[in-house]
């Protein structure tokens, strides 16, 4: 297991460097033009580093849900949130608030989501706690409610900023700097540690709530603080820079083949393993068509979901 | 029966606990019941006679809405959980196998409570049910009977006094029902160990010390199998005419 | 028998008919609205579509949805002689959908400026106002060579921002493109592969454009939002010697205002090139 670990976390450091480097015009790092300078350090790390902040909420926080919801189809969108912070966005927009300059529109999606998780987490409260399927469904249910009202706002809306600010939600790294950086590691890193405090009682849980229980947890309260913690990262990393599909679905299920199931280990595996594919994704998506992007939710599924499915076929051959 | 006595000794103590799930009629109401130190006991009622319901109340799962539960002569709600783990471990019937764990992890799931583990290893609990050569086998591939003794490992790291377990031998075969009943005594007779254990099958129930017999949410008898599984009784628990044929080897009941 | 004759014969009959502008004209996209009414045929418009909004009075013109999604209901109970679409923003099956209900439909496909022209004769024919079109292409041809032959001596490397965030700009095949380059300058984008490519902001820094456009209706609006980018771009020489520029849409629908865009293009082009 050290050893795998260890492999996980050199490949992940690789990747970051050669992602840093690399592209359409490959920079070398011992002879630098001012330009490049530039491009390097205010273009290419910000968004590397945006990459991986939301690539690793979404896989920690794909991995943390499956565990809660006892579901290996949850996703960190399937909560609403999603939706929330779209509507937060178009919202504003269409409402024509713009006092925070550049940070209005990720301030406003993460107003929304982390709006939404509170009603999602408020549905799903009862007597004393959070409860797995009350939570899954009202996430759901919150969430096709925000959807409707999104397309309620489109259809009736010809706000050419509302359809942009669509567009920003369907994920954009391109534009990435390091003014919400700072913010955005932070909740995520919190979220993060919070699911890395409660790592034992997660996979209590996962055998159940009165196991979780007879092993010295209150399963409601270990749900709402995971669930808090999913929160947190979800949001975040969708105000950082929109939804990215595939990552928090199905990395957490590549590092279970990978390192197994145990929580205190797959979590930060799967943190680690979702910044990197994002960041491989988001080269390649720069790089194919350049000097136009693609956008990096296609390719972290275009890239992913062979891998996945390659798993998925050999483990049923030796199992 | 010196009651005064016998309830001095009760480790885990129900004391006229009534509890129901939500808009439903009482289905428990002031029920008294007792479980003393290294106790083989199984509590047996006919299906849905309330018995896993008794199971979680001593487990401290569900929260009476009167009387109290208490543990070591301390109310159930004064401990903290953590403190509450290191003396009474439960068992459900129904034990997840969909979610690959390695049989030591799983085990080792027992430590939680414990900031400096306690005096037994994995390897050793693995040995004491028989489960050393599959420490990282995962329990998504192992069978009923062994997945069950996987868990009763994971309890023993625990290392509780008080084991409660609801109906641990449904669904399996005669052989691992038997090796299971055997792996039980012998740890309630060498860790000194408390068994509870919620069953539905008679002619198990005689090779118990004690026996609390539950009807409707009610006790209608407890005591040695001798003096709690008669004719009478069991004609009221099951609601069907048995004969119980009492042999040197044991007993046994007919229907 | 006989009727079914005669509905051949009036079949027949009506061709001929064609030859007068249409009474009921529906149209599915605001650059078509426009050029109906620069061809005089606004009378006889019965429904546009909801972003049709110029000339004013286009407004008032009961609605048939949008362009990407018109009502076919709307646009049937409107008993429409004629519907034009354009293949640039209408759905290719709601042209098959008009197809099985036998209405009679013009589909206008040009993408490019250089295409208007003859694209307007042609409309103009079918709509029975050929005299009024070809003097009115003629026009716009004319006023189209003015603006090549008066070709700028110092040309300059253009970026033109169809959205700031995500980082939208006018591609290749593009009206914008196609002035860009009959003003005699250089789109820095032209060698992308779409016509409104999401672009590198790598590649825009590199490139580093002499003259950064804006454009897109709302001009305080479009500020607001590119704050963060021209940030990100104080240090390209455009944004550093202030030649960034805001302007209308003119330029995003192909109709008799492209000109008016071509026209407020040169001059913040001239200005830059000062």
């Amino acid at each position: 297991m050290k050893t795998r670990v260890f492999i996980l976390i050199t490949a992940v450091a690789g990747i970051f460097g050669f992602a840093l480097l690399a592209g359409p015009r490959p920079i070398n790092p011992f002879a630098m033009s001012g330009l490049d300078r530039e491009i390097l350090l205010f273009v290419r790390l910000p968004r590397l580093v945006v990459a991986a902040l939301m690539g690793g909420g979404l896989g920690a926080s794909g991995a943390v849900l499956q565990g809660v919801l006892r579901n290996p189809l949850a996703d960190p969108y399937i909560l609403g949130l999603s939706s929330g912070a779209a509507l937060g966005a178009a919202a504003g927009i269409v409402l024509g608030v713009s006092f925070f300059g550049a940070l209005t529109v990720p301030l406003l999606a993460f107003a929304g989501a982390i709006g939404t998780g509170l009603l999602v987490g408020l549905m799903g409260w009862r007597r004393g706690g959070i409860w797995p399927e009350r939570l899954l469904l009202a996430g759901i249910g919150v969430g096709f409610m925000l959807s409707a009202v999104l397309m309620l706002f489109l259809s009736v809306s010809s706000n050419e900023g509302l359809r942009r600010a669509i567009l920003w939600i369907f994920g954009d790294l391109g534009m990435s700097d390091w003014k919400l950086i700072p913010y955005g590691a932070l909740l995520i890193g919190l979220g993060l540690a919070i699911a890395q405090r409660r790592a034992k009682a997660l996979n209590t849980l996962m055998l159940g709530d009165d196991l979780s229980h007879s092993l010295g947890f209150s399963p409601r309260k270990e749900t709402a603080l995971l669930f808090v913690s999913v929160g947190l990262m979800t949001a975040a990393s969708v105000a950082l820079g929109g939804m990215i599909g595939f990552i928090g679905l199905l990395m957490p299920h590549i590092m279970r083949f990978f390192v197994g199931t145990d929580n205190r280990i797959l979590l930060p595996a799967s943190a680690l393993g979702g910044g990197a594919l994002l960041v491989v994704a988001d080269l390649i998506g720069r790089t194919v068509m350049s000097p136009t992007e693609l956008p990096a939710g296609m390719v972290t599924a275009l890239l992913g979901a062979p891998y996945f499915l390659y798993l998925l076929r050999r483990r049923d051959v030796i199992g | 029966m010196s009651s005064d006595k016998k309830k001095h000794d009760f480790i885990l103590e129900l004391d006229n606990v009534s509890f129901s799930y939500e808009r439903e009629l009482n289905l428990i109401e002031d029920l008294k019941l007792g479980i003393g130190e290294a106790d083989f006991t199984g509590l047996l009622g006919a299906n849905g006679s309330g018995k896993s319901t008794i199971l979680k109340l001593l487990a401290g799962i569900l929260k009476p809405a009167g009387g109290s539960v208490s543990l070591w002569g301390k109310p159930m709600t004064s401990l903290r959980h953590r403190d509450r783990a290191k003396l009474l471990s439960y068992l459900p019937q129904v034990l997840d196998m969909r979610v690959p764990f390695g049989v030591g992890e799983l085990a080792s799931m027992g430590l939680y409570p414990y900031g400096t583990p306690p005096e037994l290893t994995v390897a050793e609990a693995l040995g004491m049910v028989g489960l050393s050569e599959k420490r990282d086998t995962l329990i998504t591939n192992l069978s009923g009977g062994e997945r069950r003794r996987a868990y009763i490992a994971m309890t023993l790291l625990q290392g509780a006094g008080i084991l409660l377990l609801d109906e641990p031998l449904a669904n399996l075969d005669i052989k691992f029902q038997v090796e299971l009943i055997r792996l039980l005594r012998e740890l309630n007779s060498t860790r000194k160990i408390s068994i509870v254990m919620a069953l539905h099958d008679v002619n198990i129930a005689f090779q118990f010390d004690n026996i609390i017999l539950i009807k409707e949410g009610r006790v209608i008898g407890t005591g040695t199998p001798e003096n709690v599984l008669n004719e009478e009784l069991l004609k009221k628990a099951f609601d069907i005419e048995v004969s119980v044929h009492r042999l040197e080897e044991g007993s046994f009941i007919t229907y | 028998m006989l009727r079914v004759f005669l509905m051949v014969l009036m079949l027949f009959i009506s061709v001929p008919a064609m030859a007068d502008p249409p009474k009921r004209i529906v149209s599915l996209a605001p650059q078509i609205t426009e050029i109906l009414y620069a061809l005089d045929l606004g009378d006889n418009i019965v429904g546009v579509t909801t972003f049709c909004d110029y000339p004013p009075e286009a407004r008032e013109k009961p609605k048939i949805g949008g362009m990407s999604n018109p009502s076919l209901e709307a646009v049937v109970s409107l008993e429409p002689d004629i519907v034009v679409m354009t293949t640039d923003g209408n759905p290719k099956e709601f042209q098959a959908r008009l197809e099985t209900l036998q209405i009679k439909h013009y589909v206008f496909t040009a993408r490019r400026i250089s295409e208007l022209p003859d694209a307007i004769r042609d409309v103009g024919a079918a709509l029975g106002v050929k005299e009024r079109a070809d003097e009115f292409a003629g026009e716009l041809q004319r006023t189209l060579n003015g603006f090549r032959d008066k070709k700028t001596v110092a040309p300059l490397r253009v970026l033109f921002i169809v959205w700031p965030e995500p980082l939208v700009v006018a591609g290749p095949g593009t009206a914008v493109d196609d002035a860009i380059e009959l003003l005699g300058h250089e789109n820095i984008a032209a060698g992308a592969r779409l016509n409104y490519p999401k672009y590198s902001l790598e590649e825009v820094l590199r490139q580093a454009p002499d003259a950064i456009l804006i454009g897109g209706m709302g001009q305080e609006d479009m500020k607001k939002v590119s704050v963060g980018l021209l940030d990100r771009l104080k240090n390209t020489s455009a944004v550093r010697e202030g030649r960034v520029y805001y302007m209308g849409d003119g330029l995003f629908r192909l109709g008799p205002r492209v000109v008016d865009g071509i026209e407020e293009m040169a001059d913040v082009l001239d200005e830059a090139c000062k």
